[in-house]
């Protein structure tokens, strides 16, 4: 449903991502995976329209993105988790969740922040605080509330686990399956490479802004390559 | 210094205070939405002097509805500013000094267009309130209380927008992250648009409470134009909250330095305060409070 | 380097000098030289605020303090002090400087646009104000008058004399002024210290991790900006003999100098020297129509910042370049 085709990015004079082709199909749970600075983040950034492509296309169940304005994806049912959690941080919980629906009708919108809270019931008790003054575990389930307000067919989501305890990791994790049990597509990126492909039905290995790697979420665990560079280095330091 | 002489000071320090407040809380409100600096803002103030004037003395209309249709005016006029002189030069490099620089211009142009199209003409608008209020030995004309309280509840009115209605959330949103905001739909432009519009009412309404006491003329903007900027870095830049503060604050010192200082000394005491606070706090005094 | 310079800087400069020396010769009246000379005296200001706005990339919006500084601390010690204008000019500079190095360590620590861009308009304003009320020295806004002219000075049986009504040596005085100025810079800035200069504008953070030490250079950049523009002043002090406090430290000084910057090219160096020539030989062209100078200046402006931004000076380049337009969103707002 979700297609990036051959998409190049440059900030100012520097090429980030090269030739660039991702596919989400309808229910999946896809992760491109890669080390730092590999421009995984950008993909994500280009395809919900953040970060403008210098030439390649965004597909989005056949109609063309490229070139429109991020406001309409989330209308066209595609929204973001931004890496960090990027809340409004001197705005309430409850404002903030809110805001993830405003692309929506308001009656919707609060239909919508219902189902939300009944997903992730454990946001209830902290509506009212402040969302810069919660812990960083309870700003990614804010963050993923707010992304799932717009009713998203496909939820991207940036670093999902970066700067979480191990504890908070798995509950995330719980909740990304849970999401996607209830039919959204997930396209996700993350350094670690067990946990990408390990949760997902494909996978990418992105590489200083190239795809150099794709199968499914097992063909990637066995594939020598990652095994060696990726699965190995990190057995070798834990 | 007699009681009634102290008070009298407050009361007409609370007064320019008020104004400041107006001016600057608008500057805040576009720069820590937009980040722009727009320096043609003065010239808000003079569009709509001249435009309560033309109302109100030339057509000899009720104040009331000539200050409404002033305001409105001026609010198309700051939204036309932004979409044709700000907007476009956005997406440009350097951007940030480039708007600095174009709207300097656009400022002298208006001032200049004023200048030619009506003169040099000083020209003032009648009290819209009559009558002085005397308590003991302080005697204060109703028409400056009156400044004091209309900018006060217009000011309360603006935070009632910003932190309780829809358009307040996501000028706060965009405000607080914009690319957050763009990611849930959040449309830029519009917040953007919508920013300049109540800063130009916020402008406008200063200069129609000032346009009885002072003159209307092609330059009345310059000097507003720098105490509110200066009030929007006393406040932190950006913070909607600490520009009012500021703006107060600035206008009890600078009539306060009257007592101790002749008046032509008065912007030098208030800009040097400013630097002075840079020196010390250059966050501002109030910083940490934003949208 | 190119992009500031341009290609073989000391070679036009070498030409300008050429062709400032070939002037007197032609069959100009004392009304033209007047021109030329005002041109000259603006063009060292523009190019001393150039430094800072476009060269080091801090955007101060106050130098015209500067300028009024050097001109009335000069006037004002030629005048009570009797001492020669060849020396009060270097107490101008030196005061502007001191002014400079003032005003800029607060807003040096503060990596924020606005703060810079309104601290340096607010002490604009306090410098104007203080020239404008200290009456019994400076008689406000009446002006101040009768400032000496530069000394003459007499080779062989012939004598130069200066000031304004001395067209001849006054442009002549404003020539080699304007070169030693333009030489002295280039030759700073062509040293480490401009590369350094270039570095820190290119990138703050990448320069302070080579571990330049970033508030004393700019400190540095700054006093030696607010000196170059403070002698400007001390020299059009003593050649116009009559200073008010609007007119050096006002608005329309902000303006005009501005457009001059903004039409030459901020940032390239050679740019303020081609704005100044063409608007102030504009503004003489167009001087019938005195109201309406700063509404053409304005509009100048705008249009500049819109069509060339990078002024006549990169109206060349910027056509060779069309294809590394900087891409929305990346530049910072600091």
């Amino acid at each position: 449903m979700l297609r990036l085709e051959n998409i190049d990015v440059h900030y100012g004079a520097t090429q980030v991502l090269w030739d660039v082709s991702i596919e989400v199909g309808e229910g999946e749970m896809v992760a491109v995976m890669g080390p730092n600075g590999s421009g995984k983040s950008t993909v994500l950034k280009a395809a919900m329209g953040l970060k403008k492509p210098s030439s390649g296309r965004v597909v989005l169940d056949g109609e063309e993105l490229q070139g429109r304005s991020a406001t309409v994806r989330p209308r066209r049912g595609m929204s973001i988790v931004l890496e960090r959690r990027r809340l409004f941080p001197r705005m309430s919980v409850r404002e903030n969740i809110m805001l993830g629906g405003y692309a929506r009708p308001s009656a919707e919108a609060h239909r919508s922040f219902d189902w939300v809270l009944d997903l992730l019931p454990e946001i209830r008790p902290h509506l009212d605080a402040t969302a810069g003054k919660l812990s960083g575990g309870q700003q990614q389930m804010v963050a993923i509330a707010r992304g799932l307000m717009a009713r998203p067919r496909v939820l991207l989501m940036d670093e999902p686990f970066l700067g979480l305890s191990p504890a908070m990791v798995k509950n995330v994790f719980a909740i990304m399956k849970m999401i996607n049990g209830e039919g959204v597509a997930i396209l996700f990126n993350e350094q670690n490479a067990k946990l990408s492909f390990a949760m997902s039905h494909r996978g990418y290995l992105l590489e200083s802004g190239r795809v150099v790697l794709s199968g499914s979420g097992e063909e990637m665990l066995e594939h020598p390559e990652v095994k060696r560079v990726y699965l190995g280095v990190r057995e070798a330091v834990s | 210094m007699s009681v009634a002489g102290f008070l009298e000071l407050v009361i007409n320090g609370l007064i320019s205070g008020s104004i400041y407040a107006l001016i600057g809380s608008g500057i805040a409100l576009i720069y820590g939405t937009t980040r722009v600096l727009n320096f043609a803002h003065g010239e808000l103030l003079m569009i709509a002097g001249y435009l309560v004037f033309f109302f109100a003395v030339t057509l000899g209309w009720n104040v009331f509805l000539a200050s409404l249709l002033t305001l409105v005016l001026v609010g198309a006029i700051g939204a036309l500013i932004q979409r044709v002189t700000i907007a476009p030069l956005l997406a440009r490099e350097d951007w940030a000094f480039r708007v600095i620089a174009a709207t300097i211009g656009l400022s002298i142009f208006l001032q200049s267009g004023a200048q030619l199209v009506f003169g040099e003409r000083f020209q003032s608008v009648p009290y819209f309130f009559r009558g002085v209020l005397v308590l003991g030995d302080l005697r204060m004309p109703w028409q400056r209380i009156a400044i004091f309280l209309i900018a006060l509840a217009i000011m309360a009115v603006c935070a009632l927008i910003l932190y309780r209605t829809q358009l307040g959330r996501i000028v706060r949103a965009t405000a607080q992250d914009a690319e957050a905001a763009l990611a849930v739909g959040i449309p830029s432009g519009l917040v953007h648009t919508s920013v300049f519009v109540i800063s130009a009412v916020l402008a406008g309404a200063g200069a129609i409470l000032l346009s009885p006491l002072i003159s209307v003329n092609p330059w009345m903007g310059i000097s507003y134009l720098l105490k509110g900027f200066a009030v929007v870095i006393l406040g932190g830049l950006g913070s909607f909250g600490g520009a009012v503060a500021a703006g107060f604050l600035l206008g009890l010192i600078e009539s306060f330095s009257v007592g101790f200082a002749p008046t032509e000394w008065r912007d030098v005491i208030a800009f040097t305060f400013l630097i002075a606070v840079i020196w010390v706090r250059p966050n501002g005094l109030f910083s940490g409070r934003e949208a | 380097m190119t992009e500031v310079f341009g290609r073989r800087p000391f070679l036009v400069l070498a030409l300008l000098a050429a062709a400032l020396l070939v002037v007197p010769f032609l069959p100009l009246n004392d009304y033209v030289l007047h021109i030329l000379t005002v041109f000259l005296i603006f063009s060292v200001f523009a190019t001393g605020w150039n430094l800072t706005l476009g060269i080091l990339g801090l955007k101060t919006l106050g130098h015209h303090a500067f300028f009024a500084i050097g001109a009335y601390l000069s006037a004002i010690t030629a005048y009570y002090g009797g001492v020669s204008p060849w020396l009060t000019v270097w107490v101008g500079a030196l005061s502007a400087a001191a002014a400079g190095v003032f005003i800029g360590f607060p807003i040096l620590r503060i990596r924020s646009m606005p703060h810079v861009a309104i601290v340096t308009l607010a002490f604009a304003e306090i410098v104007r104000l203080v020239f404008s009320n200290l009456k019994d020295i400076t008689r406000g806004e009446l002006g101040f008058w009768g400032i000496p002219p530069f000394d003459p000075i007499t080779v062989g049986d012939m004598t130069v004399r200066f000031g304004i009504g001395n067209a001849v040596g006054s442009f002549a005085l404003a020539a080699v002024f304007f070169l030693a100025v333009h030489l002295a810079l280039l030759l700073l800035l062509t040293s480490r210290t401009g590369l350094t200069f270039l570095a820190i504008r290119d990138s703050e953070t990448a320069a302070e991790s080579l571990g330049i030490r970033l508030s004393a250079w700019k400190l540095f950049a700054f006093g030696v900006s607010a000196a170059v523009v403070g002698l400007s002043g001390a020299v059009y002090a003593h050649y116009v003999m009559i200073l008010t406090p609007t007119s050096t430290a006002g608005p329309e000084m902000l303006i005009t100098l501005l457009a001059m910057i903004i039409v030459g090219g901020v940032g390239r160096f050679f740019g303020p020297i081609a704005g100044a020539l063409l608007l102030t030989v504009l503004s003489e062209v167009l001087r019938e129509f005195g109201d309406f100078r700063m509404l053409l200046y304005g509009l100048v402006i705008i249009v500049f910042v819109f069509v060339a931004p990078h002024g006549i000076a990169g109206l060349r380049l910027g056509r060779l370049r069309k294809a590394e337009r900087a891409e929305p969103g990346t530049a910072g707002a600091t």
